[in-house]
């Protein structure tokens, strides 16, 4: 602890009332433990109850120091912490490497008035954790962190300083909980509640097997109504998740001293609030799950430098729940926010020799291990029928190149790229052309010998990388250089260039229209 | 076979050489090793000697393959040039690849000399951006001053460029 000695000025504590919460939250603790020994008379036997009493007092009194030794500063130039009782920490970041700072509430903090605030830097954890501050002084200081929202603390109505992009609406409600991940929540559910009843002497078992004359529906109903319950309990699981975190959902722009920001607000009990500078967006990211593509189901994402995974459940580039494509669209065309509408170019097709390769590779993967297999069974080393398990799963293969080789797709729109690819998650990228930090191009011999190349941009946003898989290979350079001409213009062939500067498709039946109808 | 992209030149320079010698040495310590490990099985464990036996046959003829051809097949394909935009370089052999990182959105520069490139005077220039760890540029087989030389000239080109690169 040599490094705070320098200066005792300035530094902050967390607010009184985290204090109070703990004491609340330690008086909390004991009621399970006194309902499970007095009202339900369960003695010792009621153990994890006790146990759970004891963890909550144990992380109240630990909270509690932490409150205690935990300062802070905000200097001129970079922001402080002290914090911890046997271990100290002390850690200072500039102020200029701040890239985000968000706020979280749970419920008991709401109650109290309190927030968290999250502050990161580009380092990929949360570089400060501030467990909590009044709300308004949380406020305060992200405006003076980032310059976000000075206006709006002035003005009686933040509302007026932003523009509602998207609202949360009731049809998406079905979207996001109808999934086969009902099955996994349902199994969580039932055996989270069989645990807690057996505590109290109930056998949840016994309950629902006396519930229901098992034996007269016989083992096929059964199993029909087994499965149906638990999806039934999953989706109210998911729903009740889904309300818990999405409620209240809005995303609007703000105006920031810099600029503007996209902001996120959702969460019933818990509000999160996530900020993106729009300075660091570089283009937006559309992902349909070939399960609910049918149903036309789109999830949204920004794609943007520096957005670490901050606290909460979803990452902070997510900007929709899952919303229908069309509701995808608009909010994306209007984060991006000028009149190129890239997501409504005409995406180029991919030359037919990529949906050969696909099919070459389709017949090959289980091609091969059933040609292996039928040698062994004819040698007698496996049952004589096991190859036909990979050979019948050609067919599906080859459906599933077919399936790939549609969602194939490139474009120069103005000063974005579209690239849309993927079998599981068919996802188009719009990515301004700025944000290209390098390009690749890769070819094999099967590749060369098709005529094909896959062209990967390089950027500091999202994923870090996004490919164009199977482009015509005299195409890749064309679309290299309608997005970055100053670099590709001095390594271009002679004679190529005017070939090149023409990104437009150049007939009718090369073009695939990429309205939410077709797209 | 042409080593080219249609409507991309190639880049103007090849490497060394000498580095066809260095990729000789590569496999040679590659198929050593290799060697060693399979005869040490076949000696001490008698055990694994019929599961050996295969690859003593396939194996040599592929790797005395790879041996005399391949170090030949990459100095043929490896080039690389640095413009004024941006630093382009070609490499591979099987699988071919071509890397363009504007100069203006470079954020380290690394020349790698290994025991056995110093002992030939090559050098690896390593250029890396604020992509993935994998999205910068490797020359193999540079000249180690000509290397050098490269890395000062572009340190000082991306110094003049403001910005954070992204």
């Amino acid at each position: 602890m040599t490094a705070v000695a320098v200066d005792d000025a300035g530094w902050q504590r967390l607010n009184s009332r985290v204090a109070w919460v703990d004491l609340a939250k330690m008086v909390v603790t004991f009621i399970p433990s006194v309902v499970a020994a007095v009202v339900f008379d369960q003695g010792l036997q009621a153990w994890p109850v006790f146990i759970v009493t004891g963890l909550g007092v144990v992380s109240s009194v630990l909270d509690l120091k932490r409150w205690m030794h935990t300062r802070y500063r905000v200097g001129a130039d970079r922001m402080e912490i002290r914090k911890g009782w046997l271990v100290r920490r002390y850690r200072s970041v500039p102020r200029d490497r701040i890239r985000t700072v968000d706020t979280s509430a749970k419920l008991r903090h709401r109650l109290a008035g309190l927030r968290v605030v999250h502050i990161s830097s580009g380092e990929a954890r949360t570089s400060f954790k501030l467990d909590a501050l009044e709300s308004r002084a949380a406020e305060r200081l992200r405006a003076d962190l980032l310059g976000v929202g000075r206006a709006a603390e002035t003005a009686e109505t933040p509302e007026a300083e932003e523009t509602v992009l998207a609202r949360l609406r009731a049809s998406w409600f079905v979207y996001n909980i109808v999934s086969v991940w009902a099955f996994l929540v349902s199994g969580l559910l039932l055996l989270s509640a069989y645990l807690t009843m057996q505590t109290f002497g109930v056998d949840l078992r016994e309950v629902i097997e006396r519930a229901v004359d098992w034996r007269s529906l016989g083992l096929g109903w059964t199993i029909v109504v087994a499965t149906a319950g638990c999806f039934v309990l999953g989706t109210f699981g998911m729903a009740l998740n889904y309300l818990r975190e999405k409620a209240n959902f809005r995303l609007v722009r703000t105006r920031t001293e810099g600029g503007t920001a996209l902001l996120t607000r959702q969460g019933m009990f818990r509000i999160r609030e996530v900020y993106r500078d729009d300075r660091r967006l570089r283009g937006v990211a559309i992902s349909e799950p070939l399960l609910s593509r049918w149903l036309r189901l789109a999830e949204t994402e920004v794609v943007s430098t520096g957005l670490s995974w901050t606290p909460g459940s979803d990452a902070a580039a997510a900007i929709l729940p899952r919303t229908s494509v069309a509701e995808a669209r608009r909010v994306a065309a209007l984060v991006l926010g000028d009149e190129h509408r890239p997501l409504d170019a005409p995406l180029r097709r991919h030359p037919r020799s990529a949906l050969r390769r696909r099919l070459v590779w389709a017949c090959y993967v289980p091609g091969v291990p059933a040609a292996l297999l039928a040698w062994l069974g004819a040698t007698g080393a496996v049952p004589g029928w096991v190859w036909a398990v990979p050979a019948g799963l050609v067919p599906v293969a080859c459906l599933l190149a077919v399936v790939a080789y549609h969602s194939l797709g490139h474009a120069v729109a103005g000063p974005y790229l579209v690239m849309r690819s993927g079998l599981i998650r068919r996802t188009t990228v719009v990515l301004q052309s700025r944000g290209v930090i390098g390009w690749g191009v890769r070819q094999s011999l099967l590749q060369r010998r098709l005529g094909l190349a896959t062209l990967r941009v390089q950027t500091a946003a999202g994923n870090r990388h996004y490919e164009v898989p199977d482009i015509a290979a005299g195409e890749a350079a064309a679309f290299a250089h309608a997005a970055t001409p100053v670099i590709l213009a001095p390594i271009l062939a002679e004679g190529a260039a005017e070939a090149v500067t023409d990104p437009q498709p150049d007939g009718q039946e090369a073009q695939i229209a990429h309205d939410p109808a077709h797209g | 076979m042409s080593d080219t992209l249609p409507a991309l030149k190639p880049p103007s320079h090849r490497v060394e050489r000498r580095a066809i010698l260095l990729w000789t040495l590569y496999a040679l310590i590659w198929g050593i090793s290799v060697v060693g490990a399979l005869v040490a099985l076949y000696v001490f464990l008698p055990a694994t000697r019929p599961w050996i036996h295969p690859f003593l046959w396939i194996l040599p003829p592929i790797y005395l393959l790879y041996l005399t051809r391949v170090p030949y097949w990459r100095y043929r394909v490896h080039r690389w040039e640095i413009t004024d935009e941006a630093v382009y370089a070609l490499s591979g052999w099987i699988v071919r690849e071509w890397r363009i990182v504007p100069i203006s959105r470079i954020q380290s520069i690394d020349v790698k000399k290994g025991p056995l490139q110093s002992r030939l005077r090559l050098a690896t220039l390593k250029i890396s951006t604020a992509a993935a760890s994998e999205g910068g540029i490797s020359i193999i087989g540079l000249d180690a001053d000509v290397a050098e030389r490269c890395s000062d000239r572009l340190t000082d080109l991306t110094q003049m460029v403001p910005g954070d690169a992204t």
